[in-house]
C-alpha cells in the first residue's frame, strides 16, 4: 500500500537522512580504508543522493508537524525540538551533497577531487551525522512515549531553530521579494545551463565536446543552490501554502528526477567521451530530452504554485 | 495616452486574461512568461559565461546557435508580456518600475546584438575573445540581471 497522505510519506523518508548519511559517510571512509578511488567515487554519489532524497524528507515532516501539532497525545515541544534538528540537519546534508557533487565534478574533469574536499566531507559529515541522529532521537519522541527521554534533551533549538527562519522572513518586508528576485536568477541561470548541456546531447552544439559544456555544470548548481536556500526561505516561513498543494508536491518529486539526471551529466563515462560532432546514443538522447522536459515541469509547477494552489 | 490604456485594459482579450475562470489564462500566460525569461537569461547567461572566461575549451563559433534559443525566448516574452501589458495597461504604464524593466530589456537586447556583432562580425568560428567583448558580456550578464529583478519585484512594488 502507497502512503495515501503527506505524513505517512514522513514517516517512509524520516529514516534516509539518519541511515543515508551513516551509510555515505561509511563507505567514505573505508574508501580511505581500502585506498580504492572507486569507492568514494560510490560513496560521494551515495552523499549527494541522500542531499536530494533529504528534501522530501524534511518538507514532508513540515506536513506531518501541521497535522499533528495540537493533539493531546503527541508532545508540542518534541515537534519543535525536532524540527529545529532535522532543519539543522537538513542544511548540514545538503551542504555535505553539494561538497560531494563538487568533488564528483573535479574527478571528472581531473581525474582527482581539490585537496580541500574530502576533510571538509568528513569534517562535515561527522557533524552532520551528530546533529542528524539527535534529530531522529528527539523525533522518537513525538509518539513513542514508552522510551521517554529526559526532558532537559528536549529543548528548541536557540538560534537554529526554525522559529528564527520565520520571523527573519515575516517580519522583514524586503526578504520575501528578494529571495523571490534570487529564486527567478536561480532559475534562470540553472535551466540557461542545463538546457545548453542537454541541447549539447539532444543533436544541436554537436560540434562541442560535451566535456567542454560539462566545464560550466557548477553554474547549474549555482542556481540549484540559491534555488535551494530561497525555496526553503519559503516553505519554512509559510508551510502551510505548499504542505497539501499539490502542485508543490510534484515539484518536488519532479526535483528528485531531475537532480538525479544532473548527477548522470557529470559522472557518466560514455558522455564525458563525445568528441566534436560525435552523436549521443539513443537512449543518452532521450535522457536529455526528459531532463529539460522534467526541468520545464518543475518551473511550470513553481510559477503554478498560486492557481493550482494555494500559495501567494 | 492614459485613453490608450484604459481602452486596452478594457477590450476583450484584456478581460479575458484578468478574469476568465481558467488556468489557460492569466496562469498559464505568467508561467509562458516565466518560461521564457528562463530562456532567453539563461541562453545568454551561457554565452557570457563562456566569454567572460569560463569553459574556454568551448569553441566559440557552434556557441552561436544560442543566439536562436535566446531570440526564441525574447519573442515567447515579447508576445507573452504585451498581453500582461494589456491585461493591467492603466497600472502598469503609470509604473516606474515597468519603465525601468523596459529599459533594462531594450538595453539587454541592445548589448546582446552588439556583443553578437564583437564576437563574430569578422568571422563565424572566432577563437580569441577580446577585451571589449568581455567588457560587453559583464555588462550585458549585469543588465539581464536588472531586467530580471525589476520584472520580479512588479509583484510587490506599487
Amino acid at each position: 500500500m502507497l502512503p495515501n497522505d503527506v505524513t505517512h510519506v514522513h514517516l517512509l523518508l524520516n529514516h534516509v537522512p539518519t541511515v543515508g548519511t551513516m551509510i555515505g559517510l561509511g563507505l567514505f571512509v573505508m574508501s580511505f580504508v581500502r585506498r580504492s578511488d572507486h569507492l568514494r567515487h560510490i560513496s560521494l554519489e551515495v552523499l549527494f543522493l541522500i542531499a536530494l532524497a533529504t528534501l522530501p524528507a524534511y518538507v514532508s515532516g513540515l506536513a506531518a508537524q501541521a497535522q499533528v501539532t495540537g493533539r493531546p497525545d503527541v508532545s508540542a515541544s518534541a515537534i519543535v525540538a525536532h524540527h529545529d534538528r532535522a532543519m539543522m540537519s537538513f542544511m548540514l546534508i545538503d551542504i555535505v551533497g553539494f561538497v560531494a557533487w563538487l568533488g564528483l565534478w573535479q574527478y571528472r574533469r581531473l581525474g582527482r577531487t581539490a585537496s580541500w574536499v574530502s576533510p571538509l566531507i568528513l569534517i562535515m559529515g561527522v557533524l552532520t551525522f551528530v546533529v542528524v541522529s539527535n534529530a531522529a532521537t528527539v523525533g522518537g519522541e513525538i509518539r513513542h512515549p514508552e522510551i521517554k527521554l529526559d526532558e532537559s534533551a528536549i529543548t528548541p533549538g536557540g538560534m537554529f531553530a526554525a522559529k528564527t527562519v520565520q520571523e527573519f522572513v515575516t517580519t522583514n518586508p524586503w526578504v520575501w521579494p528578494t529571495a523571490e528576485t534570487l529564486h527567478f536568477l536561480g532559475l534562470s541561470l540553472l535551466f540557461g545551463v542545463l538546457f545548453a548541456v542537454n541541447l549539447r546531447l539532444m543533436g544541436g552544439l554537436r560540434a562541442i565536446p560535451f566535456a567542454a559544456l560539462h566545464r560550466l555544470l557548477p553554474w547549474a548548481m549555482l542556481g540549484f543552490a540559491v534555488n535551494l536556500v530561497t525555496g526553503m526561505l519559503f516553505t519554512i516561513a509559510a508551510a502551510d501554502q505548499y504542505i497539501n498543494n499539490p502542485p508543490f508536491h510534484w515539484k518536488i518529486a519532479l526535483m528528485m528526477v531531475a537532480g538525479a539526471n544532473l548527477l548522470y551529466l557529470t559522472v557518466y563515462d560514455k558522455l564525458w567521451e563525445l568528441k566534436s560532432g560525435e552523436e549521443a546514443g539513443l537512449l543518452d538522447r532521450a535522457m536529455a530530452m526528459s531532463s529539460v522536459a522534467v526541468w520545464i515541469g518543475v518551473i511550470y509547477a513553481g510559477r503554478m504554485l498560486p492557481f493550482l494552489g494555494n500559495a501567494f | 495616452m492614459m485613453n490608450l490604456f484604459t481602452w486596452l485594459e478594457g477590450s476583450s482579450m484584456s478581460v479575458w486574461v484578468r478574469e476568465a475562470p481558467t488556468i489557460w489564462a492569466f496562469a498559464t500566460i505568467i508561467t509562458l512568461h516565466t518560461f521564457g525569461m528562463g530562456v532567453l537569461v539563461g541562453a545568454s547567461s551561457v554565452i557570457n559565461l563562456r566569454l567572460l572566461g569560463f569553459g574556454r575549451s568551448i569553441a566559440l563559433g557552434p556557441l552561436s546557435t544560442l543566439y536562436r534559443v535566446f531570440w526564441g525566448g525574447f519573442w515567447l516574452n515579447l508576445v507573452t508580456g504585451s498581453v500582461l501589458f494589456c491585461a493591467d495597461a492603466t497600472s502598469r504604464g503609470t509604473q516606474w518600475l515597468f519603465f525601468c524593466k523596459m529599459a533594462f530589456v531594450i538595453t539587454g537586447v541592445f548589448l546582446t546584438v552588439r556583443l553578437r556583432r564583437e564576437v563574430y562580425g569578422e568571422n563565424a568560428e572566432p577563437t580569441a575573445v577580446s577585451g571589449t567583448a568581455r567588457q560587453l558580456a559583464l555588462v550585458s550578464f549585469a543588465v539581464w540581471v536588472l531586467a530580471t529583478t525589476s520584472g520580479r519585484l512588479l509583484a510587490y512594488v506599487q
